[in-house]
């Protein structure tokens, strides 16, 4: 079952001469607990493709639909609240809120819900992770590791439909990239959780289920 | 070493500035601001000195700096021509008429040159100064009235006048006049210097000087280079030329000099009493720290923003200093444009304001804005000093900053904390207090700065609201006092001349409201009493220094027990003024036995009506003796010789005493208080009071100081009116006071410390809410990223406004607490300062301003977050969570 599709989706940025299409009309499916990873060059589109998966960015034209909803036809509140229940994201510079301690953080979309955190989960989550020493810790007193390993803690606390990685190791060393995505892969399979994950580099995306490239805005092999 | 690189820092300076549009505004504004309040203090200052001066100057009757007396032509040609003496002018006195119309008026009939006629406030309004060799003359329209002449150009007007025992009749033809001024003493009738010679000539003084050593002589009036040390300049001009001014007896070499007081006198450090200068000391303090609050916050927010732009520039080889150099020229062009825009403002500020502050100061009618360029020359550097001030923590911060944290530097860095011990998780208002704990300094400062402003409202109307009315008016014994004008001016002295004629007061009475009044009859004439050296000393040592004292002892005369004779003060009171007196002892009863000898003595009182008392010396019991002196005497105390009163050498030492007397026991019935308003309203002398019948009868004189009366409601409006039309439309000379005037004089009193403190605390409201409004705004231009993450992990913009506008109220709320604690802290504390300046002050307790400021807060709290999120909005999450640093 496609817990994820896109149908022709495209995103036209400026007019006139300055016109660039940085996606072309894209066509995807993600199989639900599929760890998939989308790979392209710089300019290739892939963030702008990553950006409209997570409906942070409205597409010009085509459709995104997630879990069986389309995402596009939500209003802006609408669309937060669907994104903050169905989907998680991992930023290549982390993105934590500098000012709650990681557990905070790590609760923090659970919380902006509205609902309790599902304790069992989260601890399961947080143990997954190695987290259980760093919980009291102020984002600015980890490692870069670390803090993207809390990133992909907050990314799955919510249980959501789909992580969404967006070069999740791009800031790393190479030995922890290799520890996170050891990590993100284990949680895929442990919680059955679908991952796209952006990335330039062939070899972190040897890590998926799945490859997909892309060019120019445009999905060239599966 | 020294590098030429001022250029290029200047010039990274201002490009980086440049990158700062919305700082440098608020900073503009921040800088205005404190300039606008420097410049209003200075101002109002700088007006009152200048007032009190004009006013001295007025009195005096002049403005030059001082002038050499008496002397003659060949004197006056040495003298005037001093390196020292910047301009000069010359008065040369004729004569002064002494009959009718002239009784109660200083008329002088002289020459004087177009400096010294000037100097004098003679400037004719039509008109000019008369002529030589011709008829003319220039005089005020007081003269002219008294003349019974029409201010008209070429009108003849004739004067009998005495010139030094000479009786001398004039006609003039009037060539100017300007209008007379009731504070300046002298009025003068000017004539040409050939007319003055010519009457000179005719009485027999010729080009010499009269027997009265004045008249004929010639008179230097002179302007210095500085009002500083006129006295020392003086006498440094005499001794140029073989004169002294110290010793008359020492020599042919004396010359008399006169220093004007009104230069002296109205040094505002030298004569405004410490309580003022403590004031504006405070003043200047609170808009420094006022100034620094804000512009020391918008400096640090601004640099810590930038802090990864400073550690680039330290990488790439700028110094700390060069840095430090960097950010002081931010400061300084921008006071370029701050500081010329408050001063313009402060100046319209303090302009409007003084005329308040000045309508409340007793003794300067005229107001007198100043436009000294010390206002803006001190205003500016204040300002500028403030800017320099606050401006340095921030540039230490950014020279101190290291190239490699630079770059990883966040916000909250600033404090050391790792751990946050909450496992509850975060709800929108602890993430938004938590936000506060970012840049504590900054969130501190806004809130100090929020606080300040009402804090200084809340004391205001503490003020304010403390100003008893009740207690103010208990200091008016009467419902109304009708007396000359001159009695209710400080600084006269009543005698028989200001007497409140009988027809008045048959008039007054005739009002149908009268429920109770009475007559007060003051002395004048010379009255005596007898007193002990010691307690004369006592009295006296208070004003005097020892050799004064010493020498008054010398000179008092004494009685047959060695008593030492004093001027004492009487009053003779009705029925009706006795009964508002305030008995300290004794029983005012026996008074009012007619043909009884008895008197109560007066003991002073404080504003706070605690009676002093030592203030006399007569206690229940005692005997007086009032020695009513008919005629005294002068004799030369070397050869006791006895002396012509009329025909006095200025420079002999004389004395004088009791040639025919009366001398009258009084026993001492009561010690009593005289409430103010209905005393001498100046003290000089032990006072006593008997009732109106001995008064008369022992003293042989019947003239009535005032009148007082008690009014019922109903009839106070027409009371108020007739005395009102009565003083103001018929008779001038005569005035009056009511318990309305009073009310009228305490609100005025209060509303000026309202308004002053009114726009004080507004403005530096002003600054608060501007630096609120730069936290705010700076707090959230900071953050696009993180609130773009924060929606993109499912943050509504609900949540975010929601978390935004609990900041916002945390500040409110911040500074609601602060100055209600503040408040409560410093209340008792400053009832007591002001109860002890205040006499009519009575502390009451409020924080209903800081209540009734907590809503606009709240709003402003609730509106100023949600407004700069608006444009923050504007941007899509994408392009936000692009945006690199």
């Amino acid at each position: 079952m496609s817990i994820l599709k896109t149908h022709d989706l495209k995103k036209i940025y400026g007019t006139g001469e300055n016109t660039v299409h940085a996606l072309a009309g894209v066509n995807l499916q993600v199989e639900t607990g599929e760890f998939m990873a989308i790979v392209g060059t710089s300019g290739s589109g892939k963030s702008t493709l990553l950006h409209m998966l997570g409906g942070l960015d409205r597409p010009t034209g085509g459709m995104v639909t997630v879990d069986g909803k389309d995402i596009f036809s939500l209003k802006d509140e609408e669309l937060t609240i669907f994104r903050r229940r169905k989907i998680g994201f991992v930023f290549q510079n982390y993105n934590l809120v500098p000012v709650l301690n990681v557990y905070e953080n790590i609760v923090l979309p659970i919380q902006l819900d509205g609902n309790r955190p599902d304790c069992a989960y989260v601890d399961s989550i947080i143990e997954t992770l190695g987290l259980q020493s760093k919980l009291q810790n102020l984002p600015n007193n980890l490692s870069g590791g670390q803090q993207q390993r809390v990133a992909i803690a907050r990314a799955l606390a919510a249980k959501p439909a789909i992580v969404l990685a967006d070069e999740p190791t791009g800031n790393l060393d190479s030995k922890t990239s290799q520890d996170v995505l050891g990590l993100l892969k284990v949680t895929s399979q442990k919680f059955s959780q679908t991952i796209v994950m952006i990335t330039h580099n062939e070899e972190i995306a040897q890590l998926a289920d799945r490859i997909v490239r892309i060019e120019d805005g445009l999905i060239v092999a599966r | 070493m020294n590098v030429a690189n001022r250029k290029c820092i200047r010039g990274l300076s201002v490009k980086s500035m440049r990158a700062a549009r919305s700082r440098n505004l608020i900073a503009i504004l921040a800088i205005a601001l404190t300039a606008v309040l420097f410049t209003s203090l200075f101002t109002v200052a700088l007006s009152i000195n200048d007032s009190f001066q004009q006013a001295n100057f007025r009195q005096v009757g002049g403005w030059s700096h001082g002038g050499f007396k008496y002397l003659t032509l060949k004197q006056f040609e040495e003298i005037k021509n001093d390196p020292l003496i910047e301009q000069y002018g010359l008065r040369r006195f004729v004569g002064m008429p002494e009959n009718a119309p002239f009784l109660k008026s200083h008329v002088e009939i002289g020459y004087s040159d177009i400096n010294q006629a000037h100097w004098m406030y003679c400037d004719p309004v039509e008109g000019r100064l008369p002529t030589e060799d011709s008829k003319e003359a220039a005089t005020d329209t007081r003269v002219l009235e008294l003349l019974g002449v029409e201010p008209v150009l070429g009108n003849e007007f004739t004067m009998t006048f005495d010139v030094d025992g000479t009786e001398v009749t004039e006609t003039f033809v009037l060539s100017g006049w300007w209008e007379y001024d009731e504070a300046i003493v002298a009025n003068h009738v000017l004539i040409p210097h050939s007319r003055a010679q010519a009457i000179y000539d005719q009485v027999g003084i010729g080009s010499g000087i009269g027997n009265d050593g004045m008249t004929g002589s010639w008179n230097l009036d002179v302007m210095l280079g500085s009002s500083l040390h006129i006295k020392q300049d003086l006498s440094k001009i005499l001794a140029n030329h073989g004169y002294q001014t110290e010793n008359s007896s020492a020599g042919d070499n004396y010359i008399p000099t006169g220093v004007n007081w009104g230069y002296t006198g109205s040094q505002l450090a030298d004569n405004i009493d410490p309580i003022t200068v403590v004031a504006i000391a405070g003043l200047l303090l609170i808009i420094i720290f006022t100034g620094y609050l804000i512009i020391y916050n918008v400096f640090q927010i601004s640099v810590s923003n930038d802090i990864r732009f400073y550690g680039l520039l330290k990488t790439i080889g700028t110094t700390g200093r060069q840095i430090k150099r960097i950010i002081r020229q931010q400061a300084l062009l921008l006071s370029l444009i701050g500081i010329p825009l408050g001063l313009l403002v402060g100046y319209g500020v303090g302009t409007r304001l003084t005329p308040v502050v000045l309508s409340r100061l007793n003794g300067v009618v005229q107001d007198t804005v100043s436009a000294s360029p010390l206002i803006f020359i001190g205003s500016a550097l204040f300002a500028l000093v403030t800017v320099v001030i606050s401006c340095r923590r921030p540039g230490r911060m950014a020279a101190r900053v290291s190239p490699v944290e630079a770059v990883l530097y966040t916000e909250e860095m600033a404090n050391k904390k790792t751990i946050r011990k909450a496992q509850s998780g975060a709800s929108l208002p602890r993430m938004a207090w938590a936000n506060l704990g970012r840049n504590r300094s900054k969130t501190a400062i806004t809130v100090a700065s929020l606080s300040l402003a009402v804090l200084l409202l809340n004391m205001t109307v503490t003020f304010i609201n403390g100003f008893d009315m009740d207690k103010y008016l208990s200091k008016m014994a009467a419902d109304f006092i009708v007396a000359d004008a001159g009695y209710f001016q400080v600084g006269n002295m009543w005698s028989a001349e200001r007497a409140l004629p009988e027809e008045i007061i048959t008039e007054l009475e005739a009002n149908p409201g009268i429920e109770a009044g009475g007559r007060v009859y003051g002395k004048s004439s010379p009255v005596e009493e007898f007193v002990t050296e010691d307690y004369y000393r006592a009295m006296y040592g208070a004003w005097n220094d020892q050799e004064t004292l010493d020498n008054s002892v010398a000179v008092a005369q004494k009685n047959e027990a060695g008593l030492l004779a004093d001027q004492v003060q009487l009053f003779g009171m009705e029925r009706y003024a006795l009964g508002k007196l305030q008995v300290l002892e004794g029983d005012l009863s026996k008074l009012h036995e007619s043909g009884g000898r008895y008197v109560a003595a007066v003991y002073s009182d404080d504003d706070y009506g605690n009676p002093q008392m030592d203030s006399n010396w007569a206690k229940i019991g005692d005997t007086v003796t009032l020695r009513y002196v008919e005629e005294y005497e002068y004799y030369d105390p070397e050869t006791g010789k006895i002396l012509d009163p009329g025909n006095m050498l200025d420079d002999r030492p004389f004395r004088y005493r009791a040639k025919t007397y009366r001398d009258i026991d009084y026993e001492v019935a009561a010690l009593i208080t005289v409430p103010h308003s209905l005393s001498y309203r100046y003290y000089g002398a032990d006072e006593f009071v008997m009732n109106d019948q001995t008064f008369i009868q022992d003293s042989g004189t019947s003239n009535i100081m005032y009148y007082a009366c008690d009014v019922s409601d109903e009839g106070t409006a027409d009371m108020e009116t007739f005395l009102s039309d009565l003083t103001n439309e018929q008779m001038l000379q005569f005035d009056y006071e009511s318990k309305s005037t009073y009310a009228a004089e305490f609100d005025s009193f209060r509303n000026m410390f309202l308004i002053l403190g009114g726009v004080l605390s507004f403005i530096v409201g002003l600054v608060g809410v501007l630096n609120f409004l730069n936290a705010i705004l700076t707090g959230i231009l900071t953050r696009r990223r993180e609130f773009a993450m924060l929606q993109s992990i499912g943050m509504t913009g609900n949540q975010l406004k929601t978390m935004l506008t609990w900041e916002g109220l945390y500040y409110a709320l911040g500074a609601v607490t602060v100055s209600l604690l503040l408040s409560i802290a410093a209340g008792p504390l400053l009832s007591n300062v002001l109860a002890s300046i205040f006499w009519f002050f009575t502390y009451r307790f409020t924080v209903l301003p800081i209540l009734s400021i907590a809503p606009i807060f709240t709003v402003l709290g609730i509106a100023v977050p949600l407004m700069v999120y608006r444009t923050v909005s504007r941007q899509s999450i994408v392009e936000r969570l692009r945006e690199t640093e």
